[in-house]
């Protein structure tokens, strides 16, 4: 792996920050502004999936067609996503055409039209998109599993919430955008094949926008509650739990990923091999780690027909607890590999690579070098695992189902 | 990038595309096998199958097989289509033998009873996964509308009832005839010694058997039916179209996939500027399917019951522009970048090259580089689409709408 990490910041403060990556023709760039879910005003539930839409309805001097068709003589593959902490707007693309599109993205972050008459339309977008999760049972108990399990607003759904969403303004919106946009915050990165220099140049013009200082402070309230059931006439019950476990932050993180990684990684995990494949539960169940910089958790879904939901409820949670007992030598390797290999794959992707340089960043304040990550997996074994697992047991959930029928959560957690 | 193949004296044929920079591998059996390949009553063993391969052989236990697997930090699943069933796995270059060699022990399973009944609950957990996806579902059975009696209209699941009813003894006949070698194919790409490979699969497929295995080209134009279901759990109106496309032999399928992307990308299309643009629908998009013989354009729209004549009016028009007027040489342009990308981003990975190299075998018996399909898609020509335009008529679709009931 001979990754190489580059880094510079702008006068501004911006963070530039480049993966070179030897062999490929592609360069990926993100750009994560300090404008998620959890920063938004309150009653502006549901801004962020707004503004994602409206900044690409015209910026600098081309209107939304303009802009678009520019885009795509780029040949740009368009990403965006909005968590908790950012709005994410990135790109995948021929690496010839990365300044051109760098100029192009300048506009879209600084000079947006946000004009009104396209606001109505991003707005009724959100709204229909809100709507239509409803025919989405998967993703709506997602969505509302971490709005229980964070406490508010970490959790705050990127979709939105109707109400909010109708009383939303132009003007609301376009204040959001004036004030979250804030540069000395924005994380820039850029992965594949690119000449850092040139970049750094590019961007230090294009982004010298002065920005007058915000001081955003999150008060945080309440986690949601412990159990929500949701009635759908649907054909599965979705079920959808997670518990709190340490961010990545904390020297535990390895041991929390191999856990993590034990209980679901390949195909000869706990979860696969009790809820799948010995009693033939379920063909989706599978658990992840999550995190955000203050709080992390370990959620998990599965889904399956009413008739069987109780069971597989009771099997995952038990399989939580067992693992709390201690994983076998031949478990660790397993998920010490699965996670290394994931690891190497990942770093053939440009896009893979620069959305995880830019979320370590923000995250840790800095990069990991492959290697880095490389050396702490090796570092992790049985023991730190089963020292980690006994310190920070599985007993408090957070659970929310879809679907035809209410589960029980046994006496424990009532 | 280099290309090699070799056949099997039993049919068997393996192909791989060289890539020492690569940091990883790839490799994958394609079985060309797929649900318009059954009979009526086995509707769906062709998917069920792919599952129980992985319950392991006379000598391994399913356990042992995903242990196996894991334990070479092997990225690995398998799919069903109509047409094909690929299992695949991607490693680190100094793990490809060895899940080369267990993906060949699992081309020959035990197929037990047991684990039949087992994976017949997960099988229709599955189907009932899908029941709750109403743009799979939609699509899915719009398909069937679509091809009526040609079985590409077969649905890859099955049914609950199918499943139910089927026997593991179906299920180790038709593995039987269609598992052999001269109808399989071992893809390799990335980081590797093709050598040494191909004396692995000598030494452990060599003595599979040969079998008199078929399957009958047609072409169908479609059923041109348009139909609406109501289903009481939903807020959004699911429209699925679908029209008659060029096959995977013909040539034109890089005209084909250019002109999907002219009209129905998620960005920039002409569904993006009719529909999603002006907030009439939320959704809209058309991609191309090209497959043994035959092909389809697809295309899925999701939007509020109450714009549903709209975009039926707005879907009507954009269809007569394109057969009036065709397309630009612009908008073609954009296409051409845009498909020209996604080929390079798609096969830096050698898993991304995997299923362009052994569909390319399985369909054309033909090894394309990346550079000749670059070529081709540069080749396109305006008239080149607007003569598809022509020939195949997008806009007299077989249409299926799945919403909630008219009276809410």
């Amino acid at each position: 792996m001979a990754e190489r990490l580059d880094k510079h910041i702008l006068k501004n403060g911006m963070v530039i920050l480049g993966e070179s990556m030897e062999h490929v023709g592609s360069a990926a760039f993100t750009f994560l502004l300090p404008s998620g879910t959890s920063t938004l005003p309150d009653g502006c539930c549901g801004a962020g999936a707004v503004i994602t839409d409206w900044l690409f309805r015209g910026a600098g001097t081309k209107s939304s067609r303009e802009l678009n068709d520019a885009l795509d003589g780029l040949g740009l593959h368009r990403n965006s996503s909005i968590t908790s902490s950012h709005i994410s707007l990135g790109a995948a693309l021929e690496a010839s055409n990365l300044a051109n599109a760098l100029a192009l993205y300048a506009d879209i972050i600084l000079r947006p039209s946000l004009n009104a008459e396209q606001f109505e339309l991003s707005n009724q977008l959100a709204i229909h998109n809100l709507t239509a999760l409803d025919d989405n049972p998967q993703q709506k108990l997602m969505l509302n599993l971490y709005e229980q399990f964070y406490p508010y607003p970490l959790g705050a759904p990127a979709v939105g919430k109707a109400d909010e969403l109708k009383n939303l303004t132009a003007e609301r919106t376009e204040a959001i955008v004036k004030e979250n946009f804030y540069l000395p915050q924005t994380i820039f990165a850029v992965a594949g094949k690119y000449d850092f220099g040139a970049v750094c140049k590019q961007l230090e013009q294009l982004f010298d926008a002065a920005h007058s200082e915000v001081d955003k402070q999150i008060t945080l309230g309440q986690r949601g509650r412990k159990y929500t059931h949701e009635q759908h006439d649907g054909a599965q019950v979705h079920i959808g739990m997670m518990t709190e476990t340490v961010t990545i932050v904390s020297e535990n993180y390895y041991d929390a990923m191999a856990a993590v990684s034990v209980l679901s990684g390949g195909m000869s995990s706990r979860l696969f091999t009790e809820v799948r494949e010995k009693r033939g539960l379920c063909y989706a169940v599978a658990a992840r780690y999550h995190t955000l910089k203050q709080f992390a958790g370990i959620s998990c879904y599965a889904g399956t027909t009413p008739d069987k939901a109780q069971e597989t409820l009771d099997v995952i949670t038990a399989e939580f607890g067992r693992l709390c007992e201690g994983i076998s030598e031949d478990e660790m390797q397993r998920a010490k590999v699965g996670l290394k290999s994931s690891l190497i794959m990942q770093s053939e992707s440009s896009s893979a690579r620069a959305a995880g340089i830019a979320s370590d960043y923000y995250l840790l304040g800095r990069v990991r070098s492959l290697e880095e990550i490389k050396d702490k997996l090796d570092q992790t074994c049985v023991d730190s695992v089963a020292g980690f697992l006994k310190n920070n047991r599985f007993e408090d959930y957070t659970v929310v189902t879809v679907g035809p029928k209410e589960v029980s959560l046994g006496n424990s957690e009532g | 990038m280099e290309f090699e193949h070799t056949t099997l004296s039993n049919g068997l044929t393996i192909v791989g595309e060289v890539n020492k920079s690569a940091q990883s591998a790839a490799v994958g059996f394609f079985v060309r096998t797929g649900s318009r390949d059954e009979a009526a009553q086995v509707s769906g063993v062709t998917h069920f199958l792919e599952h129980m391969m992985f319950k392991g052989t006379d000598k391994l236990t399913a356990l042992e097989v995903n242990e196996a697997f894991d334990r070479l930090g092997a990225k690995y699943n398998a799919f069903t289509s109509e047409e094909n069933t690929v299992y695949y796995a991607a490693v680190l270059p100094e793990y490809l033998l060895e899940a080369t060699k267990l993906w060949t022990q699992l081309m020959r399973p035990a197929l037990r009873d047991d684990d039949f009944n087992i994976e017949k609950n997960v099988i229709k957990e599955e189907i009932a996964m899908y029941r709750d996806m109403p743009q799979f579902d939609v699509m899915d059975r719009c398909r069937t509308l679509h091809f009526k009696d040609h079985p590409c209209g077969h649905t890859v699941l099955g049914t609950k009832e199918s499943i139910t009813a089927m026997t593991a003894e179906q299920m180790r006949n038709y593995f039987t005839n269609r598992y052999a070698p001269n109808n399989m194919v071992l893809a390799c790409c990335g980081n590797l010694d093709f050598d040494p490979l191909c004396a692995l699969a000598e030494s452990k497929c060599g003595d599979w058997k040969p079998s008199d295995v078929e399957r009958t080209l047609s072409f169908y134009a479609g059923s041109k039916e348009n139909r609406r279901e109501e289903k009481a759990n939903l807020v959004r109106e699911h429209i699925c179209l679908i029209s008659p496309a060029a096959g995977m032999q013909d040539d034109r399928r890089f005209v084909m996939s250019l002109l999907a992307i002219i009209v129905g990308d998620y960005t920039g299309s002409r569904y993006f500027w009719a529909l999603v643009d002006p907030a009439i629908a939320e959704t809209a998009a058309m991609q191309y399917e090209s497959m043994d013989g035959v092909g389809v354009l697809y295309s899925y729209i999701r939007c509020g019951g109450e714009n549903v004549s709209k975009v039926t009016d707005i879907i009507k028009g954009i269809f007569n522009d394109l057969s009036a007027e065709g397309v630009s040489e612009d908008e073609l342009q954009k296409a051409k970048n845009k498909v020209l990308s996604a080929l390079t981003i798609k096969c830096e990975q050698p898993m991304g090259r995997l299923t362009n190299l052994g569909f390319n075998w399985v369909y054309l018996k033909q090894y394309r580089s990346m550079a000749e399909d670059i070529e081709s898609v540069k080749a396109v020509t305006v008239n080149d689409v607007n003569a598809l335009i022509a020939e195949f008529n997008p806009g007299d679709f077989t249409q299926l709408s799945i919403g909630a009931s008219k009276e809410q």
